[in-house]
This record gives C-alpha cells, sequence and structure tokens, in this order.
C-alpha cells in the first residue's frame, strides 16, 4: 500500500493504492488517526488505485468514520469501484459511507 | 592455519619487489646519465687533446713550411752563384734541426745554359752532411717527373708530399714539402725551378704512437690519402689505408668514415676501433698536410668507474633491500602475532564459546582497537544469546499457550459429523482452518425448536488473538439470541446492537445467518455483510442475492431484513467465508468467486464431506504452496430424500 496525502478546498485528499488489508491497514490507520489529531476532520479518500480491500482495511475505514463522527468531521469515499466496490455492496458498507465518483465531486460533498 | 603468514609474504613481497624496482630504476637512470655526462665530457677531453696534438705537429711541420719559404725567397731574390746556393742549402740544413734535408731542383736549363738539369740537394747521414746532386740521382726517371716536383710545379703552390720511406737515404720515412721559385724577366713571372725540405717523420710518429689514452686507448695519424702513417698496428704502418683493412674487413662503415677523414672533416664517433675495442674516437685534419689525426678512447675504461661505483651501489641496494625485507618481515610477524592469536580467540567465540577470555590489548594500533571491539562485539553477543534465550522461552511459552486457545477455539465450533444422527432430513458438514493459531472465522448451527435448524457462518474483522476473542463474543451472543429470538433479523439486530456499544476498537463480523425448517426446506435468512451463499439444486450452482446488510459490530442503528427461499430436496446450500475465494497463489492470482462456482458443479454432491474436501482441495491446489493469508470456513447444508419419507413414515404413524 501507498499512502498520499495533499490539501484541497480544506479537506484532506487521501490517496491509497495497492492493497489495504491485514498487513497495511494499521499503518493506514496509524497515518489517519496523525490526521485526525492534528485537527483535521474533512477528508475524501480517493480510491481509484486500491485494488483490494480486506475486512481489515473495513475496519479501518470504520474506525476513521467513528473518530471523525467523535470531531463532528466528515469523510466521503471517492472512485470506489471494482472488486472494492463490490465488496463494500457485499458488506453493506455502500449504505454507511458517503461515495462519489471523483475527487471533486466528493471535495464538493463534503458540507 | 592456511594462509597464515600471507599478509607477510604478500607484505615482504610487494614492499621488496617495489623497493627493488625503483632501486634498479633509479640505478639504471643513473648509469644512464653519467653515461651521458661522460661522453659529453669526453667529447670536450678527445676535442682538447686531439688539438693539442695537432698543433704539436703543426709547430713543428711549420717550422719546415717556413724553412722552405725563406729557402724559395731566397733563391728567387739573390743573383747567387753556384758556390753560394749550395751553401746556402748547406747552413740551411745545418741550421735547423728539424729538416732532414733541403733541395733547390732546378726547371732545365734554367740554373745554367750549359747544364739541363740542376738539383743540388744536402741531407743528414749519420750525423753529417752530405751533398748528392739529383740530377744523378733519378736516372731513368730524372726529378721533374716525379710527384714531389710536378704537384707544386702544376699547382703553383707549397705542397706537402705523401709520406714516403726514402731508400735511398737510410731508409727513413719523410715527406717533403716543396714549393716553386720564380724570376721576373721582362715584368713577366718565370717558374724557375722547386725548393724543397724534407721532414723525417719517425720523430712524428713516434711523438704519436708514445700518446697513451687511459691503458689502452691512442692517437693515430692518417696521410691524406687514407695511409696509416702512425698506429699500434706496427704492420700497417705505410702498408695499409684505412680503405684497404675498411675492405679486406668488409666493413662499410669504416669506409664511410675514412672517406670523412680524408675529405678533412672533423668527428666524434663510437666504433670499433681497428685494434678492435669499442671506443670513442675524436678526428681532425692538421690543416697544413692534410693529414688526419684521431684519438680513441677505450669505452670499457672510459666506463670503468661508472661501472665499479655502479656495481657497488648495486651491492649496497641489495643489502639494503635485504634488511628492508628483514625489517618488513619483522614488523609484519609483530603485527600478524596479535591477530593470530585474536583468531585463535574468535573461533572459539565462533564455536559458541562466549566465555574465551581474548588476548589482552596492549596497543593503541588498529589490532588493539580490532580486539576491543571483538571485546565489546563478544559482550553483546553474549547478552543477546541469553535476551534470545529468553524471548524465544517466551515466544515458546505463548506458542504452546496458543496451541491450546486452538483447541479450545476448536472445541467451540461444533466438530462431530453427522451431528444429528436422529434427523436424517438433512445433512450438513463444516470446517474452519484457520490461518494463524486462532482464527476469526466461525460457523455454528443449532436447533432453535424441533423443526427450526439455525444455521451461520461469520467472518469477524482482523486474525489472530483479537478476532479469537471476539469471535467467542460474537459466536456466544449469536447463539443465545438466536435461541431467544428465532428469526434471522431479530437474531441480527440484537446481535449487533450489543456489539456495536463500547466497540472503540471497531471489530466487526460479517454473518450469514440462515434458520432451516427442516419439514419443507423452506429458509429465513438475514445477511451481515457477508459473502453471498450458493446453491446448488436442479437449477444448477448459483449464487443467491441477499440484501446486503451491514456487518455486526459496526453501528448501532443497522436494520436487517430477513429473506426467503426454499431449498428443494437433494438441494445445498454451500456457505463460505472469504478464505476462499481470496485464496491467493503465488502470482497473487485469487481463487475468485467464479472459480469458486465452477469447482462445485463439478465437485461429488453425494456426500458433503466429500463436497467440501474438494473445495478445500481446490483451493488448496490453486493456492499452490503459497500461505495461507485467511481463516478459510465452509459450511454446506442439504436437503435429503429422507425427509419425505420420514414425513411420510409420520403421517403414517
Amino acid at each position: 500500500m501507498d499512502l498520499q496525502t495533499r490539501i484541497e478546498n480544506n479537506a484532506i485528499v487521501v490517496t491509497i493504492s495497492g492493497r489495504l488489508d491485514a498487513v497495511t491497514a494499521p499503518d493506514y490507520e496509524k497515518r489517519i488517526r496523525e490526521l485526525i489529531d492534528s485537527g483535521n476532520s474533512y477528508f475524501v479518500v480517493d480510491f481509484e488505485q486500491l485494488d483490494y480491500i480486506s475486512s481489515a482495511g473495513l475496519r479501518a475505514l470504520l474506525l476513521m468514520a467513528k473518530l471523525l463522527k467523535e470531531k463532528s468531521g466528515q469523510v466521503c469515499l471517492a472512485n470506489v469501484k471494482g472488486n472494492v466496490r463490490s465488496v463494500f455492496d457485499m458488506s453493506g458498507f455502500t449504505t454507511i459511507f458517503n461515495m462519489e465518483d471523483s475527487i471533486a465531486a466528493a471535495l464538493a460533498a463534503l458540507i | 592455519m592456511p594462509g597464515k603468514n600471507s599478509i607477510v609474504i604478500r607484505l615482504v613481497l610487494v614492499i621488496t619487489l617495489s623497493s627493488a624496482v625503483i632501486f634498479a630504476v633509479t640505478l639504471g637512470y643513473n648509469y644512464y646519465q653519467s653515461r651521458v655526462i661522460l661522453q659529453n665530457e669526453l667529447e670536450s677531453n678527445a676535442r682538447n687533446l686531439a688539438m693539442s696534438l695537432v698543433n704539436k705537429v703543426e709547430i713543428q711541420l711549420t717550422a719546415v713550411t717556413k724553412v722552405t719559404e725563406g729557402l724559395a725567397r731566397y733563391v728567387e731574390t739573390d743573383k747567387h752563384t753556384e758556390q753560394k746556393l749550395l751553401s746556402l742549402i748547406r747552413t740551411t740544413v745545418e741550421n735547423n734541426p728539424e729538416i732532414y734535408g733541403a733541395f733547390v731542383a732546378f726547371e732545365p736549363y734554367a740554373f745554367s745554359a750549359k747544364s739541363r738539369l740542376y738539383a743540388p740537394y744536402y741531407y743528414r747521414q749519420k750525423g753529417k752532411i752530405v751533398f748528392e746532386g739529383l740530377e744523378n740521382s733519378y736516372i731513368d726517371y730524372p726529378y721533374p717527373y716525379w710527384d714531389w716536383y710536378q704537384i707544386p710545379r702544376e699547382l703553383g703552390k707549397l705542397e706537402w708530399s705523401e709520406p714516403y720511406f726514402d731508400e735511398g737515404a737510410g731508409n727513413i720515412l719523410m715527406s717533403t714539402c716543396s714549393m716553386p721559385f720564380y724570376k721576373e724577366i721582362n715584368g713577366k713571372k718565370q717558374l724557375q725551378g722547386i725548393v724543397g725540405s724534407d721532414i723525417s717523420l719517425d720523430a712524428l710518429t713516434e711523438y704519436i704512437s708514445s700518446v697513451k689514452i687511459l691503458r689502452t686507448g691512442y692517437a693515430a695519424l692518417l696521410t691524406r690519402n687514407g695511409t696509416i702513417l702512425a698506429h699500434p698496428l706496427k704492420h700497417a704502418i705505410m702498408n695499409d689505408s684505412f680503405f684497404s683493412i675498411a675492405e679486406e674487413r668488409q666493413e662499410p662503415f669504416l669506409r664511410e668514415l675514412g672517406k670523412k677523414m680524408v675529405r678533412g672533416e672533423t668527428g666524434f664517433v663510437h666504433y670499433k676501433s681497428l685494434v678492435g675495442f669499442t671506443s670513442w674516437m675524436y678526428y681532425t685534419p692538421i690543416p697544413s698536410t692534410g693529414w688526419t689525426l684521431a684519438v680513441l678512447f677505450p669505452e670499457a675504461e672510459l666506463l670503468e668507474n661508472v661501472r665499479k661505483l655502479s656495481m657497488t651501489m648495486a651491492a649496497m641496494g641489495f643489502g639494503g633491500i635485504l634488511l628492508l625485507t628483514l625489517a618488513v618481515i619483522y614488523i609484519a610477524r609483530a603485527i600478524i602475532k596479535p591477530l593470530q592469536l585474536l583468531t585463535a580467540a574468535t573461533d572459539e567465540v565462533a564455536a559458541g564459546n562466549f566465555d574465551v577470555a581474548l588476548p589482552a590489548v596492549h596497543s593503541n594500533d588498529e589490532v588493539g582497537i580490532l580486539t576491543r571491539d571483538f571485546q565489546a562485539m563478544q559482550a553483546s553477543l553474549k547478552e543477546y544469546i541469553k535476551n534470545l534465550t529468553e524471548t524465544t522461552a517466551a515466544k515458546e511459552r505463548i506458542q504452546s499457550e496458543l496451541k491450546v486457545a486452538t483447541n479450545i477455539q476448536a472445541s467451540l465450533l461444533p466438530r462431530i459429523f453427522p451431528p444429528f444422527p436422529d434427523h436424517p432430513e438433512f445433512e450438513i458438514y463444516a470446517s474452519m482452518v484457520p490461518a494463524k493459531e486462532v482464527g476469526g472465522d466461525f460457523y455454528d448451527f443449532f436447533f432453535i425448536d424441533e423443526k427450526n435448524l439455525c444455521f451461520l457462518i461469520a467472518d469477524v474483522s482482523d486474525k489472530g488473538v483479537p478476532a479469537a476473542l471476539y469471535m467467542m463474543v460474537a459466536k456466544t451472543l449469536l447463539k443465545t439470541e438466536g435461541q431467544r429470538l428465532g428469526e434471522p433479523d431479530k437474531m441480527l439486530s440484537s446481535v449487533n446492537k450489543i456489539l456495536a456499544t463500547n466497540n472503540d476498537t471497531c471489530m466487526f463480523t460479517t454473518v450469514f445467518c440462515a434458520i432451516l425448517d427442516i419439514t419443507t426446506g423452506d429458509v429465513r435468512f438475514a445477511n451481515a455483510g457477508h459473502n453471498p451463499p450458493l446453491i446448488i439444486d436442479s437449477q444448477g450452482v448459483r449464487y443467491i442475492t441477499p440484501k446486503p446488510g451491514l456487518m455486526l459490530g459496526a453501528m448501532t442503528e443497522t436494520v436487517f431484513v430477513t429473506e426467503r427461499l426454499t431449498l428443494e430436496q437433494e438441494g445445498i446450500l454451500f456457505l463460505y467465508t472469504d478464505g476462499v475465494t481470496e485464496a491467493k497463489n503465488p502470482e497473487d492470482a485469487l481463487y475468485g468467486e467464479e472459480r469458486l462456482q465452477k469447482a462445485l458443479q463439478t465437485a461429488p454432491q453425494g456426500d458433503l464431506t466429500n463436497l467440501i474436501h474438494y473445495i478445500s482441495s481446490e483451493v488448496a491446489y490453486h493456492a499452490s504452496g503459497a500461505p495461507q493469508s485467511d481463516d478459510i470456513t465452509m459450511l454446506a447444508i442439504k436437503m435429503t430424500r429422507n425427509n419425505v419419507s420420514i414425513e411420510c413414515a409420520g403421517k403414517g404413524a
């Protein structure tokens, strides 16, 4: 997994690529925690280059959503498709996360 | 110890060889430069020597020339009588000891109309001065035809003859200096005759022969046509010329050299002398006669001192290199010794003896530092091994605890098949293979009442001990709530609420939960984010598409929906976790839902045990040795034909 962050429209855009599984999820969780602890509360996670997500990855996303909820923050996922999308559909994550088809739309969807 | 001296040998070789090379080059250069300097000095020395010899010869020759010129002038100006002429010639010979003889030879009838030829000649013989009339000496071949008369007559100037042996008068080697004299008749100069003086060359050649250069070097004199006049080769004197010797020895170089000498050139050459030794020769002409004087310096003797010096230097250098070699051996040994001691000690360490004492450090040099470093390394290795032993022990303890946990977890899942031998209406089989010692997957089945069998499969997020603990809670809750509530949606909602409350770690579990009415084959099911199961019946193998509910534990307010299907006779419902479809091969390709569906089409369907084992082996075949990354859990349930017969039997009873 490779994780890049940048600031766009006062929100953190997180781009993840590769696999988000039991091996990489703790790293993702740690980075997100750091970002949230340093005061960021609006996030867009770009799934464009994510090849695979496991239940551990889902857990990390859930944790992120929970942490943000405590701080009245928001997260919107962008470009959730393919394999990852079917995992989302199957696990019901589609119903609990805001998802958009592009980063721009995701940024617009925040607030 | 193999190669224990290799450093010593290498040091000695490199240092000795390089110093030998440096020394050899220096010595060679020194020898070469000495030669060059010597040669330069030699050229000027040779020139000086040759010039001084030439001067000495020239002084004698000039004296004779002067006498001849004086005689000629006198004969030209004076009106002399015969008596007076004779007395003049005699006095000239008497007064000039360097002169062997003197003559005045007249042109025919020039002296007297009476006599055709007249040529009075006085010369020395045995200490006396003797008279001879040259007109009488050469009867067959009168004097006007001789070279000493003809050449100056024709050239009209003073000439030195080629040296010759005068056999008539005492067999001596002589050369004649002759010049014409004239008389003015009617304002015109008319040749009257030739005046000449003889010089004995014996003294001259003896003088030249007496010149010794170093031990074997010599001076030599050649005539105008290359005849040898003075030379250590006595037999060659007046018998050989430079050219005849060149011819005899077939040496074109000698001929070329001879030509240069005869042309009156001056030169300095390196050549093999006529006597036979290699030498440096300086040659230069004697101006008045055109003879060539050469001085030869034997090379071997010249270079003797340089050679001696070089040999001494070589001997000293050899001694020095020998000394250096010994010093290098000594130093190398001194360095190697502590290294050898250290090596012996570290061999012990390598063999596992960490308590061996390393050699004491006496110095602060590299070996000392190395030894100290080794001491530090030994200490940290010792510490490390100790820690490792402790860690390993701890790990082993955890390992054995985990083993117990594995057994406990396994014993929690129903493992006795068939589980309900008194219920022939259905068959059920399940298996769970954890990826780690303990897993997060589980399955369960239990009767809610007499005819409703609840069965479920679940996958806790994450693996290992946390997942196993969570799984225990989830499994217990699902069973108690299932038995209490009896409907899939209610079961899931209730368990979700309990799990989601205070779920700080955000652990969750996906569950597919179903309740089978074993009398009818009706199945009520609800899905909490789990992989959709497959149904295998007369219509083929296909995935069912349950409504996607959120997994348990994620959000408290999740709503689940109960759906229905009917399992026909011999129909199979196949539940699995993502460990099956996400099993990877070494190329990272997932097993996938498509492969699973195909495998189920070909799988033996008569016995569920075989079916599940078949899928297991297919998954293992796909993985082809790649490590299992997730728990692999499968559950299959099948309605049997016995159902009807039992029902019938029941009705009939």
